[in-house]
């Protein structure tokens, strides 16, 4: 429960970030997103119950926060952490540039179904010709956001003597499990 | 069956909470201004914080631009002094528009009133000397004018064109000491000649019974042909009556303001 909620209120930190004091110093496509992270490492080394639904929560509040139906980000994050644990159990999660590449491919996937989503059941528009020339912008600011969070977690962990939660993921990590 | 479902639980779970999500997205979508329980909690929930994080941001944002990161304060304030300066003298440039546009109104008005055909000119130079009491306007021959041209201003009779020159022309004010102009005092239509002292003028030959006092209008009479009747000259400044003479003194205070005239009018035509 101390973890369920220990995720919620990251995410809700995230979004706070993301709405309030990124927007101060970076510019727009440069802005990262957190929640993705999270996410994805969700997907990587939480229980499968608990992390579907601090999923779902997750992608509920990024609706909330932003201007898109209810659904919308609660669909596009669920399948995201499908993908990352149906492809985890292939994958060598020791390695930490693993996380890295996986944050690219998340990040390539966020845009491929908010695209499809918009596109078949919305029809926003242009979506594709707004998402698409930001999407290396996001790749790259989630990929040095997700490297940051990794180096200041296992750091943090390391010195504090605790190797649960991300830090297991350098040990071992494929034991989970709906 | 049971074993087949068994065998892939756990992938028709996944399929199954994907289509639910997506069915809420669609479901959503249809009631896009309802906001939901869900939204309105959370973004309840997020608001004291938003707040608190926003006025932290901004103080810190505050600090960090005012007094830490200088670095190029000096540049922008240069820049900036450069870009006041520019803008005070464009400013400026812009009220003497406005003050232009008044006084070339009040010309206009003027006109209207005068009927008669006008040419207006700007004043250009003044005299050199220090007792002839003249102006240079830059209008000339080449725009029709000749010497003994009437020229007035809005505020009434600024004297006539004694010389003029192709490009230019120049204009003995009614102040000067060899001007002269047959007037009458508007309210008692006594007569008599305005005739320049300098800075001031005096109503000559008015009889020392007429009815004169302080602050009465004089006006052009019309006789001379040279200026039309009823333009101001001026106001009765002082009046003096000796016991004994035929004449009573009237000093004349112009009703133009020589030292900031700057637009005129040349009257050209005759009376319409």
């Amino acid at each position: 429960m101390k973890g369920f909620v220990g995720y919620l209120l990251f995410g809700l930190l995230a979004l706070l970030l993301r709405t309030s004091v990124f927007p101060l110093f970076l510019p727009p496509g440069f802005c990262p997103d957190l929640l993705l992270v999270l996410v994805i490492y969700l997907g990587l080394s939480e229980n499968m119950l608990r992390a579907v639904l601090v999923t779902l929560l997750l992608g509920g509040m990024q609706d909330s926060f932003s201007s898109t139906t209810l659904g919308l980000y609660i669909f596009v994050y669920l399948a995201i952490l499908l993908l990352v644990r149906l492809l985890s159990e292939q994958l060598n999660l020791e390695s930490p540039p693993l996380l890295v590449l996986l944050m690219i491919g998340g990040t390539f996937v966020q845009n491929f179904l908010l695209v499809c989503c918009l596109t078949i059941f919305a029809d926003a528009g242009p979506v594709v010709q707004i998402l698409l020339p930001s999407l290396a912008e996001q790749m790259l600011a989630n990929l040095i956001s997700a490297s940051l969070l990794l180096f200041l977690v296992l750091k943090i962990q390391f010195l504090f003597g605790n190797r649960a939660g991300l830090a297991r993921l350098g040990y071992q990590s494929k034991r989970h499990g709906i | 069956m049971r074993d087949l479902i068994k065998r892939y639980r756990n992938l028709l779970l996944a399929a199954a909470l994907l289509i639910a999500t997506l069915l809420l997205y669609s479901y959503n979508l249809r009631q896009k201004d309802a906001t939901t329980f869900f939204e309105r909690a959370v973004l309840t929930l997020a608001s004291p914080f938003q707040s608190v994080i926003d006025n932290i941001t901004d103080g810190i944002s505050d600090g960090w631009q005012h007094y830490l990161w200088l670095v190029d304060t000096e540049k922008r304030n240069d820049q900036l002094e450069q870009e006041n300066s520019q803008l005070h003298s464009a400013l400026q440039q812009v009220e003497e528009f406005r003050l232009q546009n008044e006084r070339l109104r009040k010309l206009l008005a003027f006109v209207d009133d005068l009927d008669r055909p006008a040419l207006p000119a700007q004043v250009i130079g003044e005299d050199v000397s220090s007792w002839a009491r003249t102006v240079t306007i830059d209008k000339g021959s080449r725009a029709g004018l000749r010497a003994g041209l009437p020229v007035v201003a809005a505020e009434g009779v600024v004297g006539r064109i004694i010389k003029a020159a192709p490009n230019s022309s120049r204009v003995l004010l009614v102040t000067d000491a060899s001007s002269a102009i047959a007037a009458m005092v508007q309210r008692t239509r006594t007569r008599g000649v305005v005739r320049g002292l300098g800075a001031k003028m005096s109503l000559d030959y008015a009889l020392r019974g007429a009815d004169i006092e302080r602050d009465d209008l004089l006006v052009s009479s019309g006789m001379g042909g040279v200026f039309p009747k009823g333009l101001p000259l001026g106001k009765v400044s002082g009046v003096e009556r000796d016991q004994y003479g035929l004449f009573q003194w009237v000093e004349v205070s112009p009703a133009v303001d020589f030292s900031h005239l700057e637009e005129v009018l040349v009257i050209v035509g005759e009376d319409q």
